[in-house]
């Protein structure tokens, strides 16, 4: 807990984190993506809104990671384009995307025995040539990503024998010591218990208002995506059912129609966001009328008893 | 919270930080800079070009191959007719006599230069698989290239009656046919490490109840020549199996030198690797056929000759430390391994001689086992 961020970035690390990139846009025109044969994104459009946090939610298997793959361009368009600083992604070099758009995927691999910084400083990668393979710019980015995830004291452990929050620290960092100004999460907070999940999510959230870039993540948990997001997406079935401020998107009816979930939707009473409470089956029983008469007894009449 | 006020001294003096932390990269006293995985920096700030000398992986590279490269020396010195250095050398240069000139140059030399180069090859190769699968019991031996070649090799001897070179080129046949079937069953949006080794057993099952079909026909004169390539040996390796190998080495090598500096990306998986920006299909394909068309060359060479692809990579990074087994490294180890296997070979029981393949199963399994027993404790310990 000691870790977790609470007080703003040093001016060194905003400094040296700020030198190597400009405010990218990133946007998708009418773009599908699919896996073989498999259409996981149909003719799908949006506009990442820049120096914004942009959230991404949906029920598993709604094509969101895809999305943000395909965004990343890990994966190539069956239609459509996606668009960086106006230019087909696809058609820019790799290399020089790597140098505006950071990506943090799902389950990166760390190498056995890999010490923090050493994996950290791979994120250098795309700023590095046969004739510059360690500059100053380099080193200071790296002490920067330490500093700003709080792993400096950690640079010489190996990845190994970290915590699970604090592994994905080291992923963040890496992605931060990339400096582009558009970082791309895919559920950074998978598999961390709830105070990981708040540290991860106030580091980002930091990481935008201080240094301005534009961060894309997946979520799951809609409480936390309505306090983080300024831009909320909302997917189902490989296209956007809604989209824009959390507090217009999260409504009982779109969380029933992405998730299939009935619910109600409060203000959180610390941040004014919305707060969605998931009506229990036990109480929604009486009110919907069940689908067909069981044949054997009467379900519905034993649990009201 | 130290961590606030850490920012403005850990941009002036990152060496003070690590200090902190209690384990200092820096030598005591000296001012050289290391990058985050111990490669010693040199900068030139007026030409914005900066270099980084992995310090340990090179001094222990060098010092392997100097000690293939002794072993070596040594092999063509000694034997049942012993040549002094001095002839040696003088043999080496043409002006030996004429029977320190054919036992050097006819006999040893090209034996000895068979040695290095199948044990660079099978090295070079090993270390490309076992990186590419994330795996260290990844090698060409297990993914059939050794298979087509042994099957192929022993056709050729059983059924076609053929000749040493005969069988070398049957071999490279076989395992080139193999290869790219393999690889072109394995290709699925490109080629994954994982893939290529299931396909790969598969494909090993299948030709080795092959070449047991083909022994069981076999007439016991030719069944006894098929044992013999089928152990590896580097027994009677002339010029004209060296050659292609030494060619092979030559070009491919470096090929896969460069394309080998994106592994440490393609290391965090393929998504990561792709987003900082590797070329991830491009990289893989290529090393994946060096490192099949490497082993195959091998296996024509020499036969199969087994553990030193797998073990060559686990020694060189046991050696150099670091994350992943290097590929000059690994070449490196897997020469002096098969250099020093063929010499025991030749001289445990003179006059009679093993086949490389015993000793270097008979080096390489206690060596695996001890691996495999000692990751277990450093796991746990982990």
């Amino acid at each position: 807990m000691s870790a977790r961020p609470s007080g703003p970035l040093g001016d060194a690390t905003t400094a040296a984190l700020a030198d190597d990139r400009g405010a990218a846009a990133l946007a998708a025109r009418g773009l599908s993506l699919a896996y073989d044969d498999r259409l996981v994104v149909d003719d799908l459009s949006i506009a990442v809104p820049p120096e914004a946090v942009t959230v991404i939610v949906g029920a598993n298997a709604c094509g969101k990671s895809t999305l943000l793959r395909g965004l990343a361009r890990l994966l190539a368009p069956r239609t459509g384009t996606v668009l960086l600083d106006g230019h087909d992604i696809h058609r820019l070099p790799t290399r020089e995307v790597a140098t505006r758009l950071g990506l943090l995927p799902q389950q990166p691999i760390a190498p056995e025995g890999i010490t923090v910084a050493d994996l950290v400083a791979r994120g250098r990668h795309p700023h590095q040539r046969w004739y510059r393979q360690w500059s100053a710019t380099d080193e200071e980015a790296v002490e920067a990503a330490l500093d700003a995830t709080h792993l400096t004291e950690l640079a010489d452990r190996t990845v190994d024998e970290l915590s699970g929050g604090q592994r994905q620290r080291v992923w963040i960092a890496l992605t931060l010591a990339q400096g582009t100004g558009l970082m791309l999460l895919d559920e950074p907070t998978t598999f961390l218990d709830l105070a990981h999940q708040v540290e991860v999510l106030d580091l980002l959230a930091e990481l935008n208002r201080r240094e301005r870039r534009t961060i894309v993540l997946v979520l799951h948990d809609l409480a936390l995506a309505c306090r983080y997001a300024h831009h909320l997406v909302a997917m189902k079935d490989g296209a956007i059912v809604a989209e824009g401020d959390p507090a217009a998107v999260i409504t009982p009816e779109t969380v029933e129609a992405v998730f299939g979930l009935a619910c109600r939707v409060i203000s959180d009473p610390l941040t004014g966001t919305p707060l969605v409470l998931p009506i229990p089956a036990a109480r929604r029983a009486p009110r919907d009328a069940p689908p067909a008469p069981s044949p054997v007894g009467n379900g519905a009449g034993g649990r009201a008893r | 919270m130290t961590a606030e006020a850490a920012p403005t001294a850990v941009v002036a003096d990152p060496g003070g930080a690590r200090a902190a932390a209690g384990r200092s990269l820096e030598p005591a006293g000296a001012r050289r800079r290391r990058a985050p995985d111990g490669a010693l920096v040199l900068r030139s700030p007026r030409l914005g070009a900066s270099v980084r000398v992995p310090v340990r992986p090179l001094v222990v590279t060098v010092a392997v191959a100097a000690t293939a490269l002794l072993v070596f020396a040594w092999s063509l010195s000694v034997g049942d007719f012993p040549v002094a250095f001095g002839d040696v050398l003088a043999s080496l240069v043409g002006r030996g006599s004429a029977d320190s000139d054919f036992i050097v140059r006819t006999l040893r030399l090209p034996r000895g230069l068979a040695a290095l180069t199948v044990g660079a090859a099978l090295g070079i190769s090993g270390a490309i698989f076992q990186r590419i699968a994330r795996n260290p019991l990844a090698s060409p031996d297990i993914v059939g290239v050794t298979a087509g070649a042994t099957a192929c090799a022993v056709l050729t001897i059983v059924v076609l009656d053929g000749t040493p070179s005969q069988v070398t080129w049957g071999a490279l046949a076989g395992s080139t046919v193999t290869s790219v079937a393999i690889y072109l069953l394995s290709y699925r949006r490109g080629v994954t490490g994982y893939r290529l080794v299931l396909v790969g057993i598969g494909a090993t099952a299948m030709l080795t109840s092959v070449t047991s079909f083909l022994m069981t026909r076999a007439e016991v004169y030719d069944a006894q020549r098929a044992m013999v390539w089928l152990t590896g040996s580097l027994n009677g390796r002339g010029w004209e199996q060296v050659r292609p190998l030494g060619w092979g080495l030559g070009v491919l090598v470096p090929i896969a030198l460069v394309l080998g500096r994106d592994l440490r990306l393609l290391d965090l998986g393929d998504d990561a690797a792709r987003g900082l920006g590797a070329r991830v299909e491009g990289v893989r394909s290529g090393l994946l056929l060096i490192g099949v068309a490497l082993a195959a060359l091998a296996v024509s060479c020499a036969g199969p000759i087994v553990f030193v692809a797998l073990v060559s990579p686990q020694i060189a990074r046991r050696l150099v430390g670091g994350t992943g087994a290097a590929l000059l490294s690994s070449a490196a180890a897997g020469a002096a391994l098969l250099v020093a296997s063929d010499l025991v070979a030749r001289r445990l029981f003179a006059p009679t001689e093993l086949p490389a393949g015993i000793v270097t199963a008979l080096l390489g399994a206690p060596f695996l086992l001890w691996l495999l027993a000692r990751a277990d404790r450093v796991g746990s310990a982990g």
